[in-house]
């Protein structure tokens, strides 16, 4: 699905690119004429649709996820402690949620 | 004679240098003080001088450059070869990180259950917010590009409507990787799935937010019309470190997301 969005637009920017203008530019810094407007059409009809599609995708796939977690193992790989953060009570990672993420013996809120 | 016969920069003596030595002797031996001493104070002290240097060291570019007219086409060329080197030392900075990824998950160690992602370990659906987040950076790329040929063109009003575009869809990346690192069922503590993860998506999201600061720094210069259609090298400075985060992004996405899942 990324590679077919990516197709587009590839293809969108190759079929744009095509010069629209015969004159050569006699200053290096100038850009082509024109160039500006074709990205604003860019921005505004493929970029910004394909951030709003990819918004009602997570929208569509967050309704149909069931919330239920894994039950909790406690691997010795997983939860490591070998020195306590520097903050609270050493225990918790900086984006501790209590109901994903379980201490090293096990979930909080359980 | 009291003019100088040629074009380069002869700076004015400036204390930032030094500030921004200390600063760093700070920031180091302060982290050390919080992790083992449970300080804060020298910490803090040293991200204050940090920003203060920050502040004033790139102020006083602007004002050299734009207001004192020194950044002659040769002095911007420096500049230029300048924002490449360090682009390029970032690139290794994160090549680091990539290849600890690498290492780590091509053959992944028997305590993890010899596979990736480790047993216990429940990956995020790379088609689902890492998808958002990808068309978000893409997009910004395109809207970024967008302004800087408004303004090569002198077009005022969509250069600021593009920069600003370009602004929010950064923001709105911060956002979504904020909710996302506080949903994950993993943590940084979970072994070398959790390091790798965090340590990799944590500085590019760092670089996100300066890349951001970076463009809105441009936006309030380009508010006072510090650029012309024909000079603005802070902005191409600014697109360049954009791009380059953008395509840290895919890397990460392809790698560690999409491969790594």
């Amino acid at each position: 699905m990324v590679a077919a969005v990516c197709a587009s637009r590839m293809s969108g920017l190759l079929s744009r690119a095509l010069p629209r203008v015969g004159r050569p530019m006699s200053s290096g810094a100038h850009g082509e004429e024109g160039s500006a407007r074709m990205w604003k059409a860019l921005t505004y009809f493929v970029a910004l649709p394909g951030v709003g599609v990819s918004m009602l995708n997570v929208f569509l796939k967050s309704r149909h996820a069931e919330h239920e977690r894994p039950e909790f193992v406690a691997y010795p790989h997983l939860r490591i402690r070998t020195k306590p953060f520097p903050w609270g009570d050493g225990n918790h990672t900086l984006f501790h949620n209590p109901h994903v993420n379980p201490l090293p013996t096990g979930y909080e809120d359980e | 004679m009291t003019h100088q016969t040629h074009a380069y920069h002869m700076v004015n003596p400036s204390p930032w240098p030094l500030t921004g030595a200390f600063s760093a002797l700070l920031l180091t031996s302060g982290l050390v003080m919080w992790f083992h001493y449970n300080s804060f104070t020298i910490l803090y002290i040293g991200l204050l001088t940090n920003m203060l240097t920050m502040y004033q060291w790139w102020r006083d570019i602007v004002r050299e450059g734009t207001y004192q007219g020194h950044h002659t086409p040769i002095v911007q060329k420096g500049l230029r070869y300048g924002m490449i080197l360090f682009i390029v030392s970032e690139i290794f900075f994160f090549a680091g990180f990539f290849w600890a990824f690498y290492h780590s998950s091509l053959v992944p160690t028997h305590d993890l259950g010899g596979c990736w992602p480790p047993t216990g370990i429940t990956p995020l659906n790379p088609l689902e917010v890492p998808l958002l987040n990808t068309s978000v950076l893409l997009a910004s790329g395109v809207s970024i590009t967008w302004a800087h040929h408004s303004l090569m063109e002198g077009k005022r009003n969509s250069m600021n409507q593009a920069l600003l575009i370009t602004i929010i869809l950064g923001v709105y990346f911060t956002a979504l990787q904020t909710s996302e690192y506080l949903e994950t069922s993993f943590s940084i503590s979970d072994g070398i799935y959790g390091s790798t993860f965090f340590m990799a998506t944590g500085f590019h999201g760092l670089h996100v937010i300066i890349g951001t600061s970076f463009l809105t720094v441009c936006l309030l210069r380009q508010f006072k019309f510090h650029f012309t259609s024909k000079h603005h090298f802070g902005f191409e400075a600014a697109a360049w470190y954009w791009h380059f985060v953008d395509v840290v992004w895919l890397f990460l996405y392809v790698s560690i997301y999409w491969w790594g899942s």
